[in-house]
């Protein structure tokens, strides 16, 4: 009996070995997990609960995502290490979705830069998978292309059905380009292995212009409205504590 | 003692086999199909490298075509809209039937070399062949399904899960790999064998009427009737003033520029005697009322093509003969082939309407 239990050890081994994935980096590295925190102001966004927003207008919020992708981060020499490029679609819905986390090499970060939305070449290769797979909801089947955020919510003020408003925002094409890049400085001499990032939605109605939910409570395509949007909510993210 | 030892043997051989083929999945052999490029062609579009085509993957394809349970109450796969017989247009239907009653607000086109196409619909608001199925099925006048549940209904069938693993390997499904397989099945509709093909191929030749009307074809319509697709695939505004229901405006509502009002894809001729009504909207249902609205019904406007701005003169001699060339682009090989017919029905197709010999 003892020759074949050798045998069997032997050849699991063997077949176990086949399977061993390689592992390559050897530079040393830490985990950085980046935390997303959505408030209306000074307040936890909480869906469906009615809040003020930064117009006066009282509305409840139903649904907040939006894509964030293309990380890199920046050292105090001012070397920037680009993150593989990956996709994180950050949904209030599910609390998971609002921590995300990189292998970083152990530098101290500087800053911390990401691309709010898809880029252009992810919006015409045909259909892509996790993050990015058209069932989440945040893809055009008409009008191929990402929504790269979304807020939808209502409102007594709203003259529509169910009161409410809806924007989603998208477009990659020439002057509708719709991703916006956000760099963010860290405190000083940042050695923390995780980042908070508030996320204030009242700034989609008060940015570079105003937006009024009365006024303007739809936006489903590509275009100047969707542009503005953009451009209001890219000023929406701040670091705001840090462990 | 020697019994049990064999019998070990075998057992590790056995195990480390199954280890080997079901992580290693190195007997995933899908059989390779190679795409032809008639000759005299431009090449295809279609990036192949992202998706190559296999014999299970165009089975998988058109199983789903024919699916209804792909829409929300099972009535309408794609092939309700899309039949064979009109060279997969929805034949003699200005506009398509959908979920609960509903029509469409665009005439279904034919579907065939869809490899060199780069946009779809007509607005071209679709960027790759794998996302057009997506549209059709997620719209409420159309098959009103979610994508979410079309994946769940298809991992819940015991035929699909084992189709898509020897399509791509396991038996993973997801909406990239149903968009994967719709593309294996539409790539390969190729309708490059119709009497015009042949007469330029050299096996057989023009009779008077078709000769007259390909020299007059090749006067007055092939600057955006290119051949050999007949399309040069552009957005074109031909003076056919909006449905006042519909308000449809076309490539405008894509790219947000006034100049692309009621600008549409130019549609290509091939099997045209078969794809009536024609029109975005599917208002001419005849090819004579097309060729009295270019020569007399168009409404000439600001960004009208710059080739209609004054409409387009056509004899009734010149119709006549056009109407004859027209006729030889119908490809009755491709209306008949058994490979696109739904499962069951693959010797079911007609006897071909063309009128050529």
């Amino acid at each position: 009996m003892k020759t074949p239990s050798l045998l069997f050890f032997f050849l699991l081994g063997l077949t176990g070995f086949c399977f061993v994935k390689k592992t390559g980096d050897i530079h040393p590295s830490k985990k950085l997990t980046i935390h997303f925190h959505h408030q209306v102001g000074n307040k936890d966004l909480v869906l469906g609960e009615p809040v003020v927003n930064i117009l006066g207008d009282t509305i409840n919020i139903e649904r907040f995502r939006y894509y964030v992708s293309n990380f890199s981060v920046k050292d105090n020499r001012g070397v920037i290490v680009k993150l593989p490029v990956e996709y994180f679609l950050i949904d209030e819905e599910n609390l998971q979705s609002k921590s995300i986390s990189f292998t970083v090499p152990d530098i101290s970060i500087d800053e911390i830069s990401f691309l709010l939305g898809v880029d252009s070449t992810r919006n015409v290769s045909g259909i892509q998978t996790g993050a990015l797979d058209p069932l989440h909801g945040m893809f055009w089947t008409w009008n191929s292309g990402y929504i790269m955020a979304k807020l939808e919510g209502s409102s007594e003020k709203v003259q529509s059905a169910g009161n409410r408003f809806t924007y989603h925002v998208g477009g990659f094409r020439t002057g509708m380009n719709t991703t916006r890049m956000i760099q963010l400085k860290t405190p000083a001499g940042m050695k923390s292995a995780e980042i908070h990032i508030k996320a204030d939605v009242n700034r989609w109605f008060k940015g570079n212009s105003e937006i009024n939910i009365t006024e303007t409570p739809v936006c489903h395509s590509p275009g100047a409205l969707a542009m503005k949007l953009a451009d209001n909510y890219s000023s929406m993210f701040s670091i705001y504590m840090i462990q | 003692m020697r019994v049990a030892k064999t019998i070990w043997i075998l057992l590790v051989i056995v195990i480390t086999g199954v280890g080997w083929i079901t992580v290693d999945n190195r007997y995933f052999k899908p059989k390779p199909v190679k795409f032809l490029v008639p000759k005299g062609w431009p090449q295809p579009a279609y990036d192949f490298s992202k998706n190559p085509l296999t014999e299970e993957g165009f089975a998988l394809g058109r199983k789903l075509f024919y699916d209804g349970q792909l829409s929300k109450d099972g009535n309408f796969s794609c092939g309700a809209c899309h039949q064979q017989f009109g060279a997969f247009n929805s034949y003699d239907h200005n506009l398509s039937h959908g979920f609960n009653n509903t029509l469409t607000t665009r005439n279904a086109p034919g579907l065939f070399n869809l490899a060199w196409q780069k946009e779809f619909m007509w607005d071209g608001g679709i960027n790759h062949l794998d996302l057009q199925p997506l549209a059709p099925i997620t719209a409420e006048n159309e098959m009103a399904e979610s994508i979410e549940n079309v994946l769940k209904k298809l991992k819940a069938d015991k035929e699909y899960r084992k189709l898509f693993k020897a399509a791509f390997g396991d038996e993973t499904i997801n909406t990239q790999r149903l968009g994967k397989a719709m593309s294996q099945f539409l790539l390969q509709m190729v309708s490059s064998n119709s009497k015009y093909d042949k007469v330029m191929r050299g096996e057989a030749s023009f009779i008077l009427p078709e000769q007259l009307g390909y020299e007059i074809f090749k006067k007055k319509c092939v600057s955006c009737h290119s051949e050999p697709m007949f399309t040069d695939y552009s957005f074109r505004n031909t003076g056919i003033p909006a449905d006042k229901y519909l308000k449809d405006m076309g490539r405008m509502k894509i790219t947000n520029n006034p100049g692309d009002s009621l600008k549409f894809k130019v549609p290509s001729l091939r099997n045209v005697a078969m794809t009536f009504p024609y029109g975005h909207d599917g208002r001419f249902f005849s090819l004579m009322s097309v060729f009295e609205h270019y020569r007399k019904n168009m409404v000439v406007m600001p960004n009208t093509d710059s080739l209609l701005t004054k409409k387009m003169a056509l004899s009734n001699f010149e119709i006549g003969q056009l109407t004859a060339f027209l006729y030889t682009l119908t490809d009755s090989t491709f209306l008949k082939d058994p490979r696109f017919a739904p499962s069951g029905f693959e010797n079911n197709g007609k006897a071909p309407v063309d009128i050529h010999p």
